[in-house]
């Protein structure tokens, strides 16, 4: 093997090790939504099942949760992008030595630990608060208020340096032009540099709105009263994991392909289109393009659709299908094992305890059953059991055909299984 | 009115110069100054309750800086062994992190920037969608993999290799997997960005003198993605020595992560000036250690960002 092919190999394997350690994870909480245990796991495969969407969907302080991060993301969105923008003007018009203490200063936030925000915001505005001598609940300890100032403090950051980008593109001379033509300042910002910025902002939205909602380190420690999606969803995640949250992670993970899909497949049919427009005429435009153009190189647009097929045949199949007899069934199995141990345990206890007594003298085991009976089954060996203990003997009849109180009789019984799927 | 404000107000306008000037004010000195300042103030002050507050006695002192060194006063032991161990043990640990992910992702970023093709976007797409997934949850993911019955000891156990499950939790293996895999997406961005800048030509000139791949990026690739690298670095190093979320969830019940002391000094102890005195501890020696290794590797502060 030439040393080429060998590097060639070892790329391809580093990606799929890199790949598997990115999605893998992802991949493996989705799939625990499916799967009817009560703690999230792949293995053993029991039954599919779509009843953790349910109890999800049922789960008050999620809902609530979401509620409240949606409220978070808003206020957020509004003041970091807004705040970013104005940082972002500023920064090309401050003075140049003051420039890069400046930018220092604005881009500081995204370093700083997300738990030193949280508690500097907690800690001034509760300064401030009792400064102006207002009570616990004023406004300024309202902990939605405060969770969107200590988000904005570092998502701010974020929109400012989209912002950035965009803006050094920007030609100053075009607000001059429409200053000189007579419009006012707040025109020439709405008219004509709000239309160049509208696809930076709307991005630096998108990304304010992202890191608003999956915030975690600055909101623990400022969320007062109304917890957070995240917040509630680390709770849960402390004190006692159940596949509703896998379910909620595959809802979060398939909207999120979602739109990825949906962004990359638009970009792409722009870019066509603009191909086309090149060496096109204008009267062949829009034949050329159109139905095509989305599908046939647009490997996005495909699997964008055959994942709004795969996730229609899913609810589809999740409204007709019940898992309640596999969970049955898994659950009879489960039974059917447990007692199978039990029975094995006491056997083996009982025949410990034959040992035992054999050897602390064979003469006296015949006659002491009924020390052992305490377990309830360490003395069904003894030979003397039967005519010993009446209530014992009694109660092993009824319990073959019906219950299984006694714990080991009808295990193997034949007619145990067919008695239990009725 | 000072002649640069009166030069500021004419090139902006009255109304859109102070909504701007207002709206910079706000976030710099109201949100990013003062409260890192006020926290400064607040952690050389004694924990009082409240309406003891601007009281005789709150004045400043340096007890919950001494505590993190010498522990509780009257305390059976010379120094604050289990913190500083917590501590230093954190520092150690991101900057592990941060290394590992500066190995596991420098080849991918040098990838991506230089191949050309359409899967490159379809990776990138892949690279993406997981840093849109909440941080809870991304931990989540991690746990049930390592949990007792995760996949992994599914398959370790199944193919013989260990007889009983392994406790990945207890061992921090998990830890840190988990956060290598939070700031991955940080540390491959900037090193892409600025590899994709670099002309192919000048790999090219290096190969045709008789360069080895190795002395390639030694020598050409990695020299000119410094910027990029100490960005991804600082990010993750800084962000995982700050992480929360992950030690809560994957950390095993016998290890502390530092964020996790202030944590409890805040929530369980409500001791908030001893919470931001230790905050001030964190922020102080990572931005040192940050800036101590920026000056060794010559690289200035304005490429971080970018």
């Amino acid at each position: 093997m030439n040393p080429d092919k060998i590097i060639r190999y070892s790329i391809w394997i580093y990606l799929a090790i890199f790949f598997a350690y990115l999605l893998g994870p992802l991949i493996i909480m989705s799939a625990t939504a499916f799967n009817s245990p009560g703690f999230p796991r792949m293995t053993p495969w029991e039954c599919l099942t779509f009843d953790w969407f349910g109890a999800l969907f049922r789960d008050e302080r999620i809902l609530n949760g979401i509620w409240n991060s949606v409220l978070v993301g808003i206020g957020t969105v509004i003041m970091s992008v807004s705040m970013g923008l104005a940082g972002a003007l500023m920064l090309t018009q401050i003075w140049p030595k003051l420039r890069a203490t400046y930018y220092t200063i604005i881009i500081a936030p995204i370093l700083i630990p997300g738990v030193v925000l949280g508690i500097s915001t907690l800690v001034f505005w509760d300064r401030i608060n009792r400064m102006l001598g207002l009570g616990a609940d004023s406004f300024l300890s309202n902990g939605l208020f405060l969770t969107i100032i200590g988000q904005s403090t570092f998502i701010a950051s974020y929109c400012m340096l989209v912002l950035v980008a965009r803006l050094q593109r920007y030609d100053m001379t075009l607000t001059e032009a429409a200053l000189d033509l007579g419009a006012t300042h707040a025109q020439a910002f709405r008219k004509v540099l709000m239309p160049f910025m509208f696809p930076a902002i709307a991005s630096a939205g998108v990304l304010a709105f992202l890191a608003s909602f999956e915030n975690y380190n600055t909101t623990t420690f400022t969320f007062g009263e109304y917890p957070t999606l995240t917040i509630e969803l680390a709770q849960k995640v402390r004190y006692g994991i159940t596949p509703a949250i896998s379910a909620l992670a595959f809802m979060i993970v398939a909207l999120t392909v979602f739109f990825a899909l949906v962004n990359e497949a638009n970009i792409k049919r722009k870019a066509l289109i603009a191909e086309a427009r090149k060496d096109a005429t204008v009267g062949e435009l829009a034949g050329k393009v159109e139905v095509p153009g989305f599908l046939s190189r647009n490997p996005a647009a495909i699997a964008l659709i055959v994942l709004l097929i795969g996730t229609a045949t899913v609810v589809g199949s999740a409204m007709a299908y019940s898992p309640d007899q596999c969970i049955a069934g898994v659950q009879e199995q489960k039974r059917l094992e447990t007692e199978r141990r039990i029975q094995e345990l006491r056997d083996q206890r009982a025949k410990d305890a034959a040992e035992k007594s054999q050897q602390e003298g064979g003469a006296e085991t015949q006659s002491t059953p009924k020390p052992s009976n305490n377990s309830g089954f360490g003395s069904v060996f003894a030979p003397g059991t039967l005519e010993g203990s009446d209530s014992d003997a009694g109660d092993a009849a009824p319990t073959d055909s019906g219950g299984n109180n006694s714990g080991f009789g009808n295990v193997f019984d034949p007619n145990a299984l067919q008695n239990d799927d009725n | 009115m000072p002649g640069f404000l009166k030069e500021f107000f004419n090139r902006n306008g009255t109304l859109m110069g102070s909504i701007m000037l207002g709206l910079v004010l706000f976030w710099v000195i109201g949100l990013i100054i003062l409260p890192q300042l006020s926290m400064l103030d607040f952690s050389f002050r004694p924990n009082l309750p409240p309406p003891e507050i601007g009281g005789p006695k709150d004045v400043y002192t340096l007890e919950n800086y001494k505590y993190l060194i010498y522990g509780p006063e009257g305390g059976s032991q010379d120094y604050n062994a289990v913190d500083l161990a917590v501590f230093y043990r954190t520092l150690v640990a991101a900057v592990l992190v941060t290394l590992f992910n500066l190995a596991f992702c420098y080849p991918i970023a040098y990838y991506l920037g230089q191949t050309k093709g359409n899967h490159i976007r379809i990776f990138a797409l892949m690279l993406i969608i997981p840093y849109w997934i909440n941080e809870i949850l991304r931990a989540f993911a991690l746990r049930i993999i390592f949990g007792e019955t995760g996949v992994f000891n599914t398959l370790l156990v199944g193919s013989g290799i260990f007889d009983t499950p392994f406790d990945f939790i207890r061992n921090d293996v998990a830890l840190y997997a988990g956060l290598g895999y939070a700031y991955i997406l940080l540390m491959i961005f900037p090193i892409y960005n600025v590899i994709e800048s670099l002309d192919h030509n000048q790999i090219e000139a290096a190969r045709d003198l008789g360069a080895p791949w190795w002395r390639i990026h030694w020598r050409v690739v990695i020299p000119y993605a410094k910027p990029g690298i100490s960005s991804g670095c600082t990010m993750v190093f800084m962000l995982s020595a700050g992480a929360l979320a992950a030690p809560q969830i994957l950390g095993g019940p016998s290890s502390l992560w530092f964020t996790q002391l202030i944590y409890q000094q805040f929530n369980d102890n409500s001791d908030w000036p001893q919470g931001a005195a230790y905050a001030i501890v964190l922020l102080v020696t990572c931005i040192l250690l940050v800036l101590a290794v920026m000056r060794l590797f010559k690289v200035n502060m304005g490429d971080i960002g970018k």
